[in-house]
C-alpha cells in the first residue's frame, strides 16, 4: 500500500500548529471577555496575573506524578517538563545545563505569544508579566511540592526586545 | 474654452517628434467646457507626504510640480483631499485635508505650482469610506459591514444627519478647491472609498432612501453629491468622477458589472463632464495593477461602458503604460484620454519623455506595488525603481545638480542593475567611468530572473535597457567578456572602484551529487532537471526558478530557512506569488532546512525539529551569498570602493537600484 509520508506528516504538523494558534487566540479572547466585563474597572495587568495564576496552578499539577526527587538529574527533568509545555504552545525552546545539577537555564528562542499578544492590543508589559507570572506559580506549587527552595528568575525577555527570553531556574542552598 | 496654456502647447507639439508618432494622445479634447492640449493624465495617488492633520507640506508640492511638468501640458490631478476634520475620510496618514479655510494656503500653493509647469490642475474629492478612519481609528459607511481585511478600522454606520453633513463637507471642499485656482473638480468613488460603499450591495444594506435593492436607489448618496459639487463649482469648471466599472466582489455579491455600468450614465446625467473608468475593489481578491497582469488587459472594460450607452469623455489608467497602446485606444474610440499613476511614480516625466522622443530614457514602472504597500504601512511614499521619488524637494539628489570638482577614473565591476545605475549617475556627475562584466552582456542576476513567467521579464528589460541607455549618452565604456581580478586593480589602479559583482548561489558544502545544481543551471537547462524538485531558498529567485521549473511540469517543492516565503518581495505583490505556487502545484515549506539528501529524496526538517521527507530527483540550490571578492584588493591597494547591490548584500531589484544611483550619486 501507497504511503506517502510527507502528506502524513505535513498535515499532522499543519494541524498541530493550528491548534496551537488556536489555543493562544482563546487565551487572548477570554481576556478581552474579562476586560469587556469588567468595564471601566479593568485593569489588564491584574486580568493577565490572574490568568497566568490559574494556569501555573494547573500545569505543576500535571508535573508532580513525574517529579522524581530520587534521579540526581530531578532539576533537569523538571525544566524538560517545562520545555516540553511550552514547545506545545508553539515556542522554539531548549535547556541548557548550568554550573551545577542545581542549576538550569530556559531558553525560549522564539515565542508566538509576544505576537498574538499585539494583535490583540495587549502590550509587551502585561505579556512579559503574565509568563513570569506563571512560570513563578508553576515553581512555587512544586517548591511546596517538593519541599525543596526552588527559584525561577527571567534574565532576558523577548518582549523587552532582547531577542530571547531567559529563565535561570535552581534550587537555592 | 481654451485651458491656459492650450496654445502655447499647441504650438509646441507641432515641433515635437512625440505628437507625430502619437497623434492621437497628443490631440486636443473637451472635456465639460475645458479645452485641454493633449489626452494626458496624471491620475491621483496618495503619497503621505503631508502632515499628519492634513496641511500640505513642500514635499508635497515638489512631488505633483514633477508629475505636472511630465504631463506635457495635461491634466495633472493632486492627491484627494479628505473633506471631513474629524478625519473619518482619512485613509491614509499624510492625506491632504479640505474640511476647513486653515488649509487654503496649501491648497493654493499646490493648484499653482501645477500651473506653473503648465499643466491642467485637477482637484480630487476624496473621502475614503471604509478605507477610513486612519486616525479616528473607525471608519464609517453607508452600513456597519465588517471588513475583509484586518488592516481597515470597524466600520460605523452614518446615520441619516451624518449623511446630509458629509455631502455638504463635498460641496465645502470643492468651494474651497475652486477659491485654490484649481481648473478640474474630480470626485473619487472607487476601490472601496465612501462613494462606492454606497453604490454596492454588499456595503449598503440600508433599508432608508440612501440605500435599496437597485442601483438606482442605492445611487442617491453619489447622485447628491455630484449636484451638490456641481452647484458649488463654476458653470465652466469641468466636473470628472472616478467609479468602478467592474468591483470584482462577486465573491460577496457585490455590483455587478451591468450595475456599475448603469452608475455611470447616472452619473454623467447628474452632471459629471467625464468619467474615470477603474477596475477592482482592495477588497477584491483579483488583481489588476500588479505587473502579472498583461498591459492593456483591461482595455475590454472602457469599450464595454461606451457600448453601454456612455457618451460622456472616459479614460482609465490600469496597466496602460505605453503610448502607442494608449494612442491605439483612443484612435478606436475605445477610451477618450490616457490616464496614468504608476508609471509616473516611477518616471513623473514619462509623457513628457514620449513627447521628445526621449522613450529611452523613460524609468518604466514595473508594477510592484510597493507603493501601495508604503502607503497602507504609514511610510511616505517611495518607489522601487525610482531613487528619487519622494525627494523632488531636494536638488542634490540628482546627479544633473552635483557635478564634481574632482573626476575620478572609476571602474564599476559589474554590468548589473546597481552597476549599471552607479556607472550613470556618476558619469553624468562628470567622472570617467568604464563598466566591466565577465558576461557577454549586461543584466547580471536579471538574466536568470528574466525567464520567470508572469512578466519577471520585465524586471530585466526596464532595468537594463534604461541603464544601458543612459550609460550611453553619458560615454559610460563598456569592456564585457573581461573578468577584473585584483592583479588588473593592482597594475592599472583605477581611482575608484565600485563593486557590483552581485551574488552567487550556494549551497552547504556537505551537498555533493550530480543531482544537486544551481539555479543558474537549472533555469537555463545547463544540466538536467529530474521530474521531482526541490529548490532550495524561500526568497525572490527561488520563487521564481520554482514557477519556471513548474510551469515546464516538473514537480517543485520549495524549502527555504526563512519564516515566510518571500519574505523579500514587497507585501504588496507577495501574495501575488503565494497564489501563483499554488495554482503551479508548487509545496512550500517556510522555516526549514534540508537536513538530508539521499536517493530520490531529501528529508526537510521544520524549525522544531519535525522532520519528513520529499520526494527529490534533483535538488536546486537558489539561495545566495555576496560574491565580494574584490574588496581586499581595492583595501590592500588603497583605492577607494563601493560595495554595492548584492555585492553588499543578496537582495531585490530595488537595492540594486537605489544602491546604485546614490553610490553615482555620492562617489
Amino acid at each position: 500500500m501507497a504511503f506517502d509520508a510527507e502528506k502524513e506528516i505535513t498535515s499532522l504538523w499543519r494541524a498541530f500548529h493550528g491548534v496551537q494558534d488556536d489555543q493562544r487566540r482563546t487565551f487572548y479572547q477570554w481576556r478581552q471577555a474579562a476586560l469587556e466585563l469588567l468595564g471601566d474597572k479593568a485593569d489588564p495587568m491584574e486580568v493577565a496575573d490572574k490568568a497566568w495564576e490559574v494556569i501555573g496552578i494547573d500545569t505543576a499539577k500535571s508535573y508532580f506524578p513525574r517529579t522524581n526527587l530520587s534521579k540526581p538529574n530531578w532539576l533537569q527533568s523538571l525544566a524538560s517538563n517545562i520545555v516540553a509545555t511550552w514547545m506545545m504552545r508553539g515556542a522554539k525552546i531548549h535547556m541548557e545545563k548550568g554550573e551545577n545539577d542545581n542549576e538550569v537555564f530556559i531558553i525560549w528562542d522564539r515565542c508566538p505569544y509576544p505576537t498574538t499578544a499585539k494583535s490583540y492590543g495587549a502590550s509587551m508589559e502585561e505579556d512579559l508579566a503574565g509568563c513570569n507570572r506563571g512560570l513563578e506559580v508553576i515553581v512555587e506549587q512544586l517548591a511546596a511540592f517538593t519541599n525543596k527552595k526552588l527559584k525561577i528568575e527571567t534574565t532576558k525577555a523577548i518582549p523587552k526586545g532582547e531577542g530571547a527570553c531567559v529563565r535561570r531556574l535552581w534550587v537555592e542552598e | 474654452m481654451k485651458s491656459k496654456y492650450f496654445d502655447e502647447w499647441r504650438a509646441k507639439y507641432e515641433t515635437m517628434p512625440g505628437a507625430k508618432k502619437y497623434p492621437h494622445v497628443f490631440s486636443p479634447i473637451t472635456i465639460g467646457k475645458l479645452e485641454i492640449p493633449c489626452r494626458i493624465k496624471y491620475a491621483a495617488t496618495e503619497d503621505n507626504l503631508n502632515t499628519h492633520d492634513g496641511y500640505i507640506t513642500k514635499e508635497d508640492i515638489a512631488y505633483m510640480a514633477a508629475r505636472a511638468k511630465g504631463v506635457a501640458g495635461g491634466i495633472c490631478t493632486m492627491q484627494g483631499v479628505t473633506t471631513d476634520e474629524l478625519k473619518m475620510g482619512q485613509g491614509y496618514k499624510g492625506q491632504a485635508c479640505a474640511a476647513d479655510r486653515k488649509f487654503l494656503p496649501g491648497l493654493t500653493e499646490m493648484a499653482n505650482a501645477i500651473k506653473e509647469q503648465k499643466a491642467v490642475s485637477n482637484y480630487q474629492l476624496m473621502h475614503c469610506g471604509r478605507v477610513g478612519g486612519h486616525w479616528a481609528k473607525k471608519a464609517e459607511g453607508p452600513s456597519a459591514v465588517p471588513q475583509r481585511l484586518r488592516l481597515f478600522e470597524p466600520v460605523e454606520e452614518m446615520s441619516h444627519a451624518r449623511i446630509l453633513e458629509c455631502i455638504d463637507q463635498h460641496a465645502f471642499s470643492a468651494e474651497l478647491g475652486v477659491e485654490a485656482g484649481f481648473e478640474i473638480m474630480e470626485i473619487s468613488g472607487i476601490v472601496g472609498y465612501l462613494l462606492s460603499n454606497y453604490l454596492n450591495t454588499y456595503t449598503n444594506r440600508r433599508t432608508d432612501e440612501y440605500g435599496g435593492d437597485t442601483v438606482e436607489k442605492r445611487f442617491k448618496f453619489v447622485g447628491d453629491i455630484i449636484r451638490k459639487v456641481k452647484a458649488a463649482i463654476p458653470e465652466d469648471m469641468p466636473l470628472i468622477i472616478r467609479l468602478c466599472a467592474w468591483e470584482q466582489l462577486d465573491d460577496v455579491n457585490g455590483n455587478t458589472m451591468e450595475e456599475s455600468l448603469k452608475t455611470y450614465l447616472m452619473a454623467n446625467e447628474a452632471g459629471c463632464d467625464s468619467i474615470s473608468i477603474t477596475v477592482g475593489w482592495q477588497e477584491s481578491t483579483v488583481p489588476v495593477i500588479s505587473r502579472d497582469v498583461d498591459q492593456g488587459s483591461w482595455l475590454w472594460v472602457p469599450k464595454k461602458a461606451k457600448e453601454f450607452g456612455l457618451k460622456a469623455p472616459v479614460s482609465m489608467a490600469y496597466r496602460l503604460f505605453k503610448a502607442e497602446m494608449a494612442d491605439k485606444a483612443i484612435a478606436d474610440g475605445v477610451i477618450d484620454y490616457w490616464e496614468n499613476c504608476r508609471p509616473q511614480i516611477a518616471d513623473p516625466l514619462m509623457p513628457l519623455k514620449f513627447l521628445e522622443g526621449r522613450e529611452e530614457d523613460i524609468r518604466w514602472c514595473v508594477a510592484c506595488n510597493v507603493c501601495l504597500a508604503r502607503l497602507f504601512r504609514d511610510a511616505p511614499m517611495t518607489c522601487y525603481i525610482n531613487p528619487t521619488c519622494a525627494h523632488e524637494s531636494q536638488p542634490d539628489w540628482y546627479p544633473e545638480n552635483v557635478h564634481t570638482d574632482d573626476p575620478k577614473s572609476i571602474w564599476v565591476v559589474g554590468a548589473g542593475v546597481a552597476g549599471l545605475e552607479a556607472a550613470w549617475t556618476a558619469a553624468e556627475r562628470g567622472h570617467k567611468v568604464t563598466v566591466f562584466d565577465k558576461n557577454a552582456e549586461a543584466g547580471g542576476t536579471l538574466l536568470d530572473a528574466r525567464q520567470a513567467p508572469y512578466n519577471d521579464y520585465e524586471l530585466y528589460d526596464v532595468t537594463t535597457h534604461f541603464g544601458l541607455a543612459q550609460c550611453q549618452k553619458r560615454g559610460v565604456e563598456f569592456k564585457y567578456n573581461t573578468e577584473v581580478t585584483a592583479d588588473m586593480i593592482a597594475d592599472e589602479l583605477p581611482d575608484a572602484v565600485v563593486i557590483a559583482t552581485g551574488a552567487e548561489y550556494s549551497k552547504p558544502a556537505a551537498w555533493e551529487g550530480e543531482n544537486i545544481i544551481s539555479l543558474h543551471e537549472a533555469i537555463n537547462d545547463l544540466k538536467p532537471v529530474g521530474d521531482n524538485v526541490v529548490v532550495w531558498g524561500n526568497k525572490k529567485p527561488a520563487i521564481g526558478c520554482a514557477l519556471a521549473l513548474a510551469k515546464k511540469g516538473k514537480k517543485v517543492t520549495i524549502v527555504g530557512e526563512e519564516k515566510t516565503t518571500g519574505k523579500d518581495i514587497n507585501p504588496s505583490f507577495r501574495w501575488r506569488y503565494a497564489i501563483f505556487l499554488a495554482q503551479n502545484g508548487v509545496k512550500v515549506y517556510s522555516d526549514a532546512t534540508i537536513k538530508e539528501i539521499g536517493d530520490g529524496e531529501a528529508i526537510v526538517r521544520y524549525y522544531d525539529g519535525v522532520k519528513f521527507p520529499v520526494k527529490a530527483d534533483t535538488i536546486v540550490y537558489a539561495e545566495r551569498v555576496s560574491n565580494n571578492a574584490l574588496k581586499e584588493a581595492c583595501q590592500e591597494n588603497g583605492i577607494e570602493f563601493r560595495l554595492i547591490g548584492d555585492a553588499a548584500t543578496p537582495r531585490g531589484v530595488s537595492g540594486a537600484v537605489h544602491d546604485g544611483y546614490k553610490t553615482g550619486l555620492r562617489i
